[in-house]
């Protein structure tokens, strides 16, 4: 099957999978303003931001000859299959007759779980399918591990832009590793690259650590939120993002009674603001807004994408935890205005802000 | 005891039941004038900007409601009438949006959760939560829901039989007797897709339905097919849709294509609307393929009522034309 997917975060690890069990993968461009341009066309006006871009991004796959597209409930959707059957329209309208495959919790909907597997497996063994699993979560893992150091180096970094270089890099050869043993490589060499970037000496206590939280595809997609990592990163700020790939699989791959994640605990910490979930992850945001303050974070980025129905429900509460645990929180609408000087003095306004409480409190 | 409901979502659907209940209690239940632009304005200031109408308009006539000097504001956190079918995520943060808004507000709000098997919310569980605060026993709770229950299923009945809700509401509280509102045959029929507080809020939607009966025009909404058939509909539409009352609006407006005494489908929708977007782009995707008119009509604060006029009678008459069309074919 030709098969492609969401354009989200570190896309090589889902491009490896679908290798793995003998697929050939149509990678959708990475979303450039035209994948925006042609969302935004194609897409009902009031529809959230990520279904627009993703329209663009699936209407560009089909267009190089994916027929298959897989997706998942938690790629952006605030519930399952929210808008497949919508893009499914669209893309039928504009003569691709795609097949979608979209993936859930396990634990939500076993019967479908398990159909779309089959439909994955293809010629591939059970053993087979069961490796390449193993191996993909190992490296979602290790990508991960690595990237969590990439967003504190970059704050310090002597030569602006060498660990996203590195980072690029890095995600490459994991691109090129097929097997346990290469992977491990990978990891190895990625960090001995990180260890070599050269970076000022700074003291732990003038350290600026700022949490990004909000919708998963608005946080995971750099090329949509105004590379909201590098450009906090090079204002001098350590940076970590309420969602990595890794949490999100163990999440969701874990039956409720052990599943004692990170996520968890987060939105245990969220729910004194909203009690319920509410879907998409306006309490996992307040949550690890909640969870930010109490570590001892400077400031939290709220990511939230226009039209978004959970998100305006955070966004209408953040004020209220922000004043009572005394926590900066600058919220972003993004669409496809965002990028602009605008929301860039924004964030520079934010940072300097919190700089100049910084200042107060040491004096 | 006073206790404020606001004029606004889904009281256009409940608000028999919830009055009858709460009198049924001994309490006065207070409500807010039909919306007007100060509401509107009331909530446009004390909520985010990018909020779909209806919720700051709900906004505003819960602020208006604290001018009434009442003890308890009632605002419910719908969850659920459908299993695994759940509500537009602003209705499920509702009450956390206002009581993190306003300071102190908390106390005053009765908020108990509701989850039901099916539209009929009047399940103990969902009035449980209430007889701490308004110091009731089980035992009177018990037998206000009952009552509240069987006037609810009156008033759905009247919606059955073709009555707004509006309508059924005044029927089923006694306010008028069975009154000759419904138009007498008329001869054209159009489907009207739209949400209970946005068709019968008459500033938001300027009483289009009212509008179209005036033109000799029958309309049909969501509320009038039976809860059964329309929950069957959208179990075969697909796998997963939407939430719970965009179900409705797309399985009823795939029922009025499908159902050959209906002429046209006429989308409503608020600004803002998220769900709503997605409706109007798959019934419009849709319409040549069923041969059936659409049209949307987007309301926001400040749409005008004439054009509103011009656009359904051009529908309308449309519509007429191609009936006596093929009429005349035939
Ligand atoms: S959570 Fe927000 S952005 Fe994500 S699908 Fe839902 S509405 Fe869209
Ligand atoms: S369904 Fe639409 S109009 Fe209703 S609350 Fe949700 S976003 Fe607002």
């Amino acid at each position: 099957m030709r098969v492609s997917f969401p354009y989200m975060g570190t896309t090589v690890v889902y491009k490896k999978l679908l290798e793995l069990l003998g697929h050939e993968v149509i990678m959708p461009p990475k979303p450039s303003q035209h994948t925006i341009n042609l969302g935004v066309k194609y897409s009902p006006e009031f529809a959230c931001f990520p279904m627009k871009v993703i329209t663009g991004s699936y209407l560009q796959a089909a267009e190089l000859g994916a027929e298959v597209i897989i997706t998942s409930g938690g790629h952006g959707p605030c519930r399952a299959g929210f808008y497949e059957q919508v893009h499914r329209r669209i893309l039928k309208e504009e003569g691709f007759d795609i097949d979608f495959i979209v993936f859930n919790s396990m634990f939500r909907d076993s019967k479908q779980f398990f159909k779309n597997i089959m439909k994955l497996k293809g010629n591939s063994s059970w053993l087979k399918v069961g490796q390449s699993l193993f191996m993909v979560y190992d490296m979602i893992r290790k990508l991960d591990k690595l990237e969590k150091r990439v967003q504190k180096i970059r704050a310090y970094e002597i030569k602006k832009g060498e660990a996203t270089r590195v980072w690029d890099i890095i995600q490459n050869q994991f691109d090129r590793a097929n097997c346990k043993g290469s992977i491990q490589k990978a990891f190895y060499d990625g960090s001995q690259q990180l260890d070599q970037i050269k970076t000022y000496n700074v003291n732990e206590k003038e350290k600026m650590r700022i949490g990004i939280v909000g919708e998963i595809y608005v946080v995971m997609e750099a090329s949509i939120n105004m590379k909201m990592e590098e450009l906090l990163g090079n204002l001098g700020a350590e940076v970590e993002r309420s969602q990595y790939l890794s949490q999100w699989v163990a999440y969701n791959a874990l039956p409720a009674f052990i599943n004692q994640t990170h996520e968890v605990e987060i939105l245990k910490k969220g729910e004194p603001y909203i009690p319920i979930n509410i879907g998409g992850h306006a309490k996992q945001t307040v949550g690890h807004i909640v969870d930010y303050s109490q570590r001892g974070f400077d400031g939290v980025i709220h990511l939230m994408p226009f039209g978004c129905l959970p998100e305006l429900v955070s966004q209408s509460i953040i004020p209220k935890i922000s004043q009572s645990l005394n926590i900066p929180v600058l919220t972003l609408s993004i669409d496809e205005q965002s990028g602009t000087a605008n929301s860039l003095t924004r964030v520079e306004a934010f940072i300097d802000l919190i700089k100049g409480k910084r200042i107060k409190k040491i004096s | 005891m006073k206790i404020g409901i606001p004029k606004s979502l889904l009281y256009y659907y409940y608000y028999p039941l919830w009055k009858t209940y709460f009198e049924e209690l001994g309490f006065e239940v207070v409500s807010t004038p039909a919306t007007s632009k100060s509401i509107i304005d009331l909530g446009i200031k004390h909520s985010v900007p990018e909020l779909c109408v209806p919720i700051k308009v709900y906004i505003g006539h819960f602020l208006k409601l604290l001018e009434e000097n009442v003890d308890y504001i009632y605002v419910p956190r719908f969850i659920s009438v459908l299993k695994g079918q759940y509500f537009c995520p602003k209705f499920m943060g509702l009450p956390d949006m206002i009581r993190h808004s306003f300071e102190g507000i908390e106390e005053k709000m009765l908020m108990p959760s509701i989850t039901a098997k099916n539209d009929n919310i009047a399940e103990y569980n969902n009035f449980r939560p209430l007889e701490e605060k308004l110091a009731i026993s089980p035992k009177a709770n018990k037998k206000a829901l009952e009552k509240a229950c069987k006037i609810w299923e009156s008033f759905r009945n009247y919606c059955y039989l073709g009555y707004t809700v509006v309508e059924a509401s005044d029927l089923a509280l006694g306010n008028i007797k069975e009154a000759k509102i419904l138009p007498a045959k008329a001869s054209v029929t159009i489907g009207v897709v739209g949400y209970v507080y946005n068709l019968y809020d008459s500033y938001i939607s300027m009483d289009i339905v009212k509008k179209l009966r005036e033109m000799d025009v029958s309309v049909k909404t969501f509320e009038m097919l039976n809860e059964n058939s329309l929950n069957k509909k959208i179990k075969t539409m697909a796998k997963n849709l939407f939430w719970t009352f965009s179900d409705k609006l797309i399985g009823a407006g795939y029922s009025f294509y499908d159902d050959e005494n209906i002429d046209g489908v006429i989308h409503v929708t608020a600004f803002g609307c998220g769900p709503d977007s997605f409706i109007g782009k798959l019934l419009e995707l849709d319409s040549p393929v069923y041969e059936k008119p659409f049209m949307t009509i987007r309301v926001d604060e400040h749409s005008g009522e004439n054009h509103l006029q011009t656009r359904i009678e051009a529908f309308v008459d449309m519509i007429k034309r191609k009936k006596l069309k093929a009429k005349r074919g035939a």
